[in-house]
């Protein structure tokens, strides 16, 4: 018997097996217990013989499961396949929530100066006056005081009326260097009209420490707008006027929808504007007993609400208080 | 304020583009809102079509009994035959011509065509044809010119108009003047000289001004007119005014007009023949005192309103406005004008507490320089008597100690350390001299209000350099920007919320009304319902849910984080952050909301019976940071759960750190136990008690069916639970097992007369 001549002819067999079926005949005919090779082994009389018919079983046997797994596999995936199913039929409906596109806003907004190494301050919404506009110098004349602007609750209490009382109280409660950004609600005496609302959020920071500049600033203000509005973003400053701060400043960014081209929303200036700015008034140090040879520092207040509507694209103030699930679930 | 360029050109020399100037402006000084533009289309050739023209001849029309037929010369050599529809003028008047092929303001262009069978080889033009004044009953009739000169150079039909909003501490930029200073100062240009040539007086008549208040009034400058011929003021001041949005009057008005905006201190002429009291007394008014204002307003006055008299009648709510029965007419022939001085916050209540704000009291209101008087003087007599014919035969100027000249300390080197910004201290110097300070520094009388300390003067020179000041960020030796325990819970339940399902709402938290009667309300509310600070945020949910339900809205899951305001006396409230929500489902789901909530926090929270106006009296469970269950079918129709939890309450009660626990490697035993009750007992109490009794080894134990019937009688109820147990140290066998089940059985019968079911 050739033995290679034997190997090569059963191989041929069970690697040409195309189901189990003719798989299993092929096994039968070289390794069944009457094939020629069963036959051989059992003759066997020397050692040398004994190895190479062994040798031989030994890879038939092996051929013949490697192939079993083969068409065996082949076989499932057949199966399977008749199993198909349309795969652009919806998968099942679980709910999904959504967070408001303020909080996006609000998140973005802590992330940022988290990075930066601030506190982040949560205050009241309820102030003393003394708090709101005495403690931030603002003069007796100033239209804020008035209650057509500004919701008193009485002589000495109030609705906020800016998130900047905050500075007040971290100023009074910790030692510099102060970094914190203060963001909640404000409240002002406006109708509501579809692009104002008498609440809106505000986040305000302030930064107290030796030697802080008008340029540290508008560094960090760039910083966050371009965490809001994208790296592309510029920032200006220009000449304002606010009790607490001196010089006071107004930061613009450059249009995040035209890109300062100039478009309808940015009044074809291609800036818009953000909020307010300074460096901290010498009184307001002096209020909060800090001496401000000593202590330089910086505060800015924008809307988060304005930044949305920025960011978003939305044209009015009115569907952030409105609750309907049409546009909320779009953030 | 509206700001014609050609004005601002007459105090200072503008070269540079106009739009890089409103941009510099805006940043440095005021903002610019608006560039406009005035007059006519601004090239080259269309400016050159408008033309000074003299009529050579004018003749009615010979088929239109309401035209004329003029021959105009426009120094073409040939005269122009134009048709022309007014009637204010003959030959030999030089008029404004604009010729064939010219656009007009609006855009129309002219073209030569035949009007009634005669052709017009252009048009003379009016006052509003070229936007220059309100006037189109006639044409315009310019003073002597030569024929053919560009109409340009003698009228400002292309003009450039800035409008300018200064902050409330620059009301020295609420005049052409002041805002020529700014651009001076800016571009380092040269400033003109105050307007205004000195008039020799024709005459010494005595004006009597008395000043009861020199707080509140702190100048009072009186100049008498005779003679004044009242009558229209020429094209160019009418047109500047038109420019600056005010509408001419009469020449004597326009002058007050023309002078307040020129140096922005406000002035005002009286009728001198209707001075009862022949004299001026500013004083205080009396309670109940009446005057009816030049608006025809009958106004009733209280003592801190301040008014001009004669002495004997009031005759102008001072600042604000003049009074009807003393205005200029066309029948005055004597004009007493007033250049005064008023204190700002008086006439701020003043004007605010009668809802009456006029150009005046805006300048008024932020504080004017009393310096500033006897320029507005020197001005408007010079106009007067130039423009009226008027004769000044009378003077008086009363006040108090007027400001002068502060020094301020200054160290411009303390500037670069406000700015971040190296500037060499010869250029701060020189920049806050163009603004009109002296060295070292002493601050214009203009300035006082606003520039009191070095950190004023820095503010001046740091407006100047904004765009050059660099972007840096503070130099830190030590820094930890880190999340409290609160906001990092606040931020957890955000997000569980929304894996839940639910969506964030922001509801505001003024409401119509709250279920505390001592809650916080707003004496003056915009609107009903915005007046009360709410004591609870649920009921906000329940409206922002109904809305959505009559939208059509279906999957309804709500939820708001935000303050509530528990009323404290007269003390400032108690706020307190929830958090709500409102889901459609009922008990159960609100309930396992608020599990799910406790795991994300890892709480282990007590339930118990609740009772709460929002909810189904059976279906509420109080929790310690809560209220949860579902809602009353009155409050919102259908099965609705509901939840409104204190957060600071749930981060008190939220395990952090997280202990760790060992995975126990022993093998569980699960039994279902089910216990025949009092239909009274809750299931809550069978889990603690059997906790109690089995101890540790109990691993797990949860309820999962409560069957009520015949079984087990009536009054009672079957409670099944999942139990399983388990032990740290061994494999529990069947022995053990039963002996953990045997030790829970025995106590709850104790304690609930419980029976164990095939026990």
């Amino acid at each position: 018997m050739d033995a290679s001549a034997l190997q090569s002819e059963a191989l041929a067999a069970i690697s040409g097996a195309s189901t189990v079926a003719d798989l299993e005949e092929a096994r039968v005919r070289y390794l069944g217990r009457k094939s020629e090779l069963a036959l051989a082994l059992r003759a066997v009389r020397d050692r040398e013989t004994g190895m190479t018919l062994n040798g031989v079983r030994d890879a038939l046997e092996a051929a013949v499961a490697d192939r079993r797994t083969a068409l065996e596999r082949a076989e499932l995936d057949r199966t399977l396949t008749e199993d198909s199913l349309d795969v652009t039929l919806p998968g099942d409906d679980l709910p999904v929530g959504h967070l408001h596109p303020t909080t996006h806003i609000r998140r973005i907004v802590e992330d940022a100066f988290l990075g930066l190494g601030y506190q982040i301050y949560d205050d009241r919404e309820v102030e003393w006056v003394e708090d709101n506009f005495d403690q931030l110098a603002f003069p007796d004349w100033h239209p804020a005081r008035s209650p057509r602007d500004t919701f008193f609750l009485d002589g000495r209490r109030v609705l906020r009326t800016e998130t900047s009382p905050s500075q007040i109280h971290v100023m009074q409660e910790q030692e510099p260097p102060i970094y914190m950004v203060s963001i909640g609600r404000v409240y002002r005496r406006d109708e509501i009209t579809p692009t104002r609302f008498p609440i809106f959020h505000q986040f305000e920071g302030l930064a107290v420490d030796r030697n802080i500049t008008l340029a540290d600033l508008k560094g960090t203000l760039l910083h966050v707008m371009r965490a809001l509005f994208g790296p592309d973003r510029a920032v200006r400053f220009r000449t304002h006027f606010f009790p607490f701060t001196e010089p006071s400043i107004e930061p613009d960014v450059s249009c995040p929808i035209c890109s300062g081209e100039g478009c309808r929303t940015c009044k074809f200036s291609g800036w818009i504007e953000m909020g307010g700015a300074g460096m901290v008034d010498p009184a307001v140090f002096e209020n909060v007993g800090l001496d401000p040879e000593e202590w330089s520092g910086f505060a800015f207040g924008c809307g988060l609400e304005r930044s949305a509507q920025l960011r978003y694209g939305i044209p009015e103030i009115r569907p952030f208080w409105e609750s309907d699930l049409r546009v909320l679930t779009q953030f | 304020m509206k700001v014609p360029v050609s004005w601002l050109r007459e105090y200072v020399p503008l070269e540079m583009p106009l739009e890089e100037l409103a941009e510099r402006l805006s940043v440095a000084s005021a903002e610019v809102n608006a560039l406009e533009r005035h007059g006519i289309p601004d090239d080259e050739g269309n400016v050159g079509l408008f033309r000074v023209g003299r009529v050579l001849e004018a003749a009615k029309h010979p088929n239109a009994d309401r035209l004329q037929l003029c021959s105009v010369d426009v120094g073409d050599g040939e005269p122009k035959q134009i048709v022309c529809g007014a009637w204010n003028f003959g030959a030999g008047a030089t008029v404004a011509v604009a010729l064939p092929g010219a656009v007009l303001p609006g855009g129309l262009k002219l073209e030569a065509r035949p009007l009634r069978g005669t052709v017009s080889h252009g048009m003379i033009l009016s006052e509003s044809e070229l936007e220059l004044g309100p006037d189109h009953s006639g044409i315009i009739v310019l003073p002597d010119g030569e024929p053919g000169t560009p109409l340009a150079d003698v009228l400002p039909i292309v003009e450039s108009v800035l409008d300018v909003e200064p902050t409330g501490n620059r009301p020295d930029l609420l005049s052409v003047y002041g805002l020529a200073r700014e651009v001076a100062a800016l571009y380092d240009l040269e400033l003109a000289p105050w307007p205004g040539r000195a008039v020799e007086p024709a005459g010494d008549e005595p004006v009597e001004v008395a000043l009861d208040d020199v707080d509140a009034s702190p100048r009072y400058i009186g100049r008498l007119f005779r003679d004044v011929r009242i009558g229209p003021s020429p094209t160019w001041l009418r047109a500047r005014l038109t420019s600056a949005g005010q509408r001419p009057i009469s020449n004597v008005v326009d002058v007050t007009n023309y002078v307040m905006l020129a140096l922005g201190s406000p002035l005002h002429a009286f009728d001198y023949d209707t001075l009862a009291g022949g004299r001026i007394l500013v004083r205080h008014a009396q309670p109940g005192e009446r005057l009816r204002t030049l608006d025809g307003v009958e106004r009733t006055l209280e003592p801190a309103d301040l008014l001009i008299t004669d002495g004997e009648r009031p005759i102008a709510l001072a600042a604000i406005m003049g009074g009807e029965e003393t205005e200029v007419t066309d029948a005055t022939r004597n004009v007493l004008l007033e250049a005064a001085n008023f204190e700002p916050v008086g006439i701020l209540r003043s004007s605010e507490r009668l809802r009456l704000r006029t150009e005046g009291s805006n300048r008024w209101e932020k504080g004017v320089d009393p310096h500033l008087a006897e320029h507005a003087a020197r001005l408007a007599t010079q106009l007067i008597v130039e423009l009226a014919g008027a004769r000044w035969t009378g003077h008086a100027d009363v006040h108090g100690e007027l400001p002068r000249p502060v020094e301020v300390p200054f160290r411009p080197e303390r500037a670069d350390e406000v700015m971040g910004l190296e500037v060499p201290a010869d250029e701060q110097l020189a920049l806050l001299r163009r603004l009109g300070f002296e060295d070292s520094v002493v601050v214009p009388t203009w300035r006082l209000r606003d520039v009191r300390r070095e950190i004023d003067v820095v503010e001046e020179v740091a407006r100047f350099q904004l765009p050059e000041v660099p972007f840096t960020l503070p130099l830190r030796r030590e820094m930890h920007g880190r999340l409290t325990r609160l906001q990092q819970v606040q931020r957890r339940v955000e997000e569980a919320m929304v894996g839940l399902g639910f969506t964030e709402v922001y509801t505001p938290s003024l409401v119509e009304r709250d279920e505390r009667d001592d809650a916080l309300r707003l004496p003056e509310p915009i609107s009903l319902e915005l007046a009360v600070l709410r004591t609870r945020l649920l009921p906000s949910l329940v409206q922002a849910a109904r809305r959505n339900v009559d939208l059509g809205a279906d999957a309804i899951a709500l939820f708001e984080v935000a303050r509530v305001y528990e009323p404290r006396g007269s003390d400032l409230p108690d706020e307190h952050v929830m958090i709500a929500g409102v889901c459609g489902g009922g008990f159960d789901r609100a309930k396992g909301v608020v599990e799910a909530l406790g795991v994300a926090l890892h709480l282990a929270t007590p339930y118990e019976r609740g009772e709460d106006p929002l909810f189904h009296p059976g279906k509420t469970a109080r929790i310690p940071a809560g209220v949860l269950g579902e809602l009353h079918p009155t409050v919102l129709d259908g099965r609705w759960g509901a939840f409104e939890l204190d957060l600071g309450v749930l981060a008190a009660e939220s395990r952090d750190p997280i202990a760790f626990e060992e995975v126990i490697a022993f093998p569980t035993v699960r039994q279902d136990l089910a216990f025949v009750v009092p239909e009274d007992v809750s299931a809550g109490e069978l889990v603690d008690a059997a906790r109690e009794a089995a101890g540790p080894e109990l691993h797990g134990i949860r309820p999962f069916d409560v069957y009520r019937g015949e079984q087990v009688g009536a009054g009672r109820k079957s409670i099944a639970f999942a139990v399983t147990f388990q032990s740290a140290e061994r494999t529990l066998s069947d022995e053990d097992a039963a002996a953990l089940r045997g030790r829970i059985a025995e106590v709850l019968a104790k304690r609930f007369g419980a029976e164990l079911r095939g026990g």
